[in-house]
């Protein structure tokens, strides 16, 4: 009888919800980030990030609640806190998330729209519906950045959370290092980066074309920032695998001439970091060496977005399927 | 056995004999049938492991099942509290409570737990929790016809797992990962 046989418990739907969670903080992230760091000058990738954040997640919080045996009872989630389980500290973290996330995005709803949005100026005006005005622009400016603050930890908590899912799993060489949730974090900010930058490369550029340059700057060197992160864990974690305990060495295998080593090596190494670094280190290189501004171009920055987020797809991919293959080492009698 | 038996004073623990195990898969049987575990489905197992090398070899057969552990890693990441440790140490599933996310099952370094279609929650061997409240072994130990499988309580020297541990050499799987298992094998 073969008991230690590999089944997929998690599946597609844990992979896709995974990265559509860390895309979600990621975009939040990089809004709040232009916010504070750019003002008005990265006014639309505040925006596009604002926009974009609540969705992805909320997306994969579907995946993952058809991913249960009792996609209706999730809500016994939400009657306990269990302090040693990062899945239910993970879902309150997502869900203070959603809501903040779905606040921060109808302060950045654009003017006609916004001012469908009413509220009391006083305490008094409380009972008199009819004395509710739409918001002033200090007041949205003001509330724009508190809810970025608010949000900034929740997202990183966010981030963070999605590899200390699998981290934690002791059972599990493969995930059972701190490197896996650093790994999804900086993974996760660069698909929301990626995101805003797709997104912003292909909505129609209103507005003079310093501004593009800039702002393309901004998202092209924090990307590049993130990717070099990225790999500056990706190395450790191979180095420490191998030189780690026999079954955590066994599990590296696992990507280095096992089933999954196209998928890492092809896909998350050189699709999804190696390239959009060559390209992102194109664009700012006239940026470094000739001080000139970073140019906006359609096609490198959809090119390296999407390869960014193929990247980070396919790193979840890998980590959920291998992690589930690696193993302690083989029963031995003593 | 005698009354009482959820008293926290009790440690129920698995003492196999490996050496008497001759894969007749009979404790399979009878844990499928006492249990109504769906086909397919098992809550014990029994690994073969080779030993030697060609020609001096030979097979040894470590039955198992979940092992109750003290530090249980599927009771630690359980985000409802559906897994839960009972008093007297047996690692129990609410099926109400489980919604099913299999983080469990990604967290037991023994692979004891499966997903039940009928009940829509996990499962696992409870030791015959139901048997064990009437004062009645677990059914794999009953039906184990080489009687390979001893079950008792490690807490009362005069029991039979008691004796078995004292006068022998014994190990437990992956005792290393600290999850401090509740079933232990005599030395062969």
């Amino acid at each position: 009888m073969e008991h230690n046989t590999v089944h997929f418990h998690w599946n597609m739907l844990i992979v896709f919800y995974l990265f559509t969670a860390g895309m979600s903080a990621g975009a939040f992230f990089v809004s709040g980030l232009a916010t504070y760091l750019g003002g008005a000058r990265y006014k639309r990738i505040s925006r596009i990030g604002a926009m974009v954040a609540p969705w992805p997640l909320s997306l994969g919080l579907f995946a993952l609640i058809f991913d249960l045996t009792k996609p209706f009872e999730f809500w016994w989630l939400f009657l306990t806190v269990q302090y040693t389980s990062p899945m239910s500290i993970g879902s309150w973290l997502l869900t203070l998330f959603s809501i903040i996330s779905f606040i921060y995005l109808i302060l950045w709803i654009p003017r006609p729209w916004r001012d469908l949005l009413r509220v009391p100026y006083t305490l008094a005006d409380l009972t008199h519906l009819r004395a509710w005005k739409p918001l002033n622009r200090r007041a949205v400016g003001i509330a724009r950045r508190v809810v970025a603050a608010i949000g900034a930890p929740l997202t990183i908590g966010v981030g963070m959370y999605t590899g200390v899912l699998l981290g934690a799993v002791t059972a599990r060489p493969m995930w059972n290092t701190p490197m896996v949730a650093q790994l999804f974090l900086l993974s996760a900010i660069s698909s929301g980066v990626a995101t805003v930058l797709l997104i912003a490369a292909f909505i129609h550029p209103k507005g003079d074309h310093d501004h593009l340059h800039a702002e393309r700057h901004f998202l092209v060197s924090l990307d590049a920032m993130l990717i070099v992160l990225e790999i500056f864990i990706v190395i450790p974690f191979l180095l420490h695998q191998t030189l780690n305990t026999w079954s955590s060495a066994e599990s590296l295998n696992l990507i280095m001439g096992g089933p999954y080593t196209l998928a890492f090596w092809g896909g998350v190494a050189l699709l999804g970091l190696l390239i959009p670094l060559a390209i992102e280190g194109f664009e700012l290189f006239p940026v470094i060496w000739q001080e000139q501004a970073v140019k906006y171009s359609r096609l490198w920055g959809g090119l390296s977005a999407s390869l960014v987020l193929l990247g980070g797809f396919l790193l979840r991919y890998v980590f959920v399927y291998a992690g589930q293959v690696s193993h302690f080492l083989p029963l031995y009698v003593r | 056995m005698s009354e009482n038996n959820t008293s926290p004073k009790r440690r129920w623990v698995f003492v196999m004999e490996p050496e008497r195990c001759i894969n007749c898969e009979a404790c399979m049987v009878a844990c499928s049938v006492e249990n109504v575990v769906p086909l397919g489905e098992h809550r014990n197992w029994i690994n073969k492991i080779e030993r030697g090398t060609f020609p001096d070899l030979s097979a040894v057969y470590l039955p198992e099942n979940c092992h109750h552990c003290a530090n249980p890693p599927c009771e630690r990441v359980c985000p409802t509290g559906a897994t839960y440790r009972r008093e007297d140490g047996l690692v129990l599933i609410d099926y109400e409570k489980c919604i099913g996310c299999k983080y469990c099952m990604m967290a037991c370094p023994y692979d004891a737990r499966y997903v039940n279609e009928e009940k829509t929650a996990v499962d696992k061997c409870t030791f015959c929790v139901h048997r064990l409240d009437e004062g009645l072994p677990p059914a794999c130990v009953e039906t184990c016809v080489g009687n390979a499988r001893h079950f008792g309580d490690l807490n009362d020297p005069n029991s039979e797992v008691s004796k078995l541990l004292a006068t022998h050499d014994s190990y437990r799987l992956y005792e290393e990962a600290g999850t401090e298992p509740a079933i232990y094998y005599i030395r062969t």
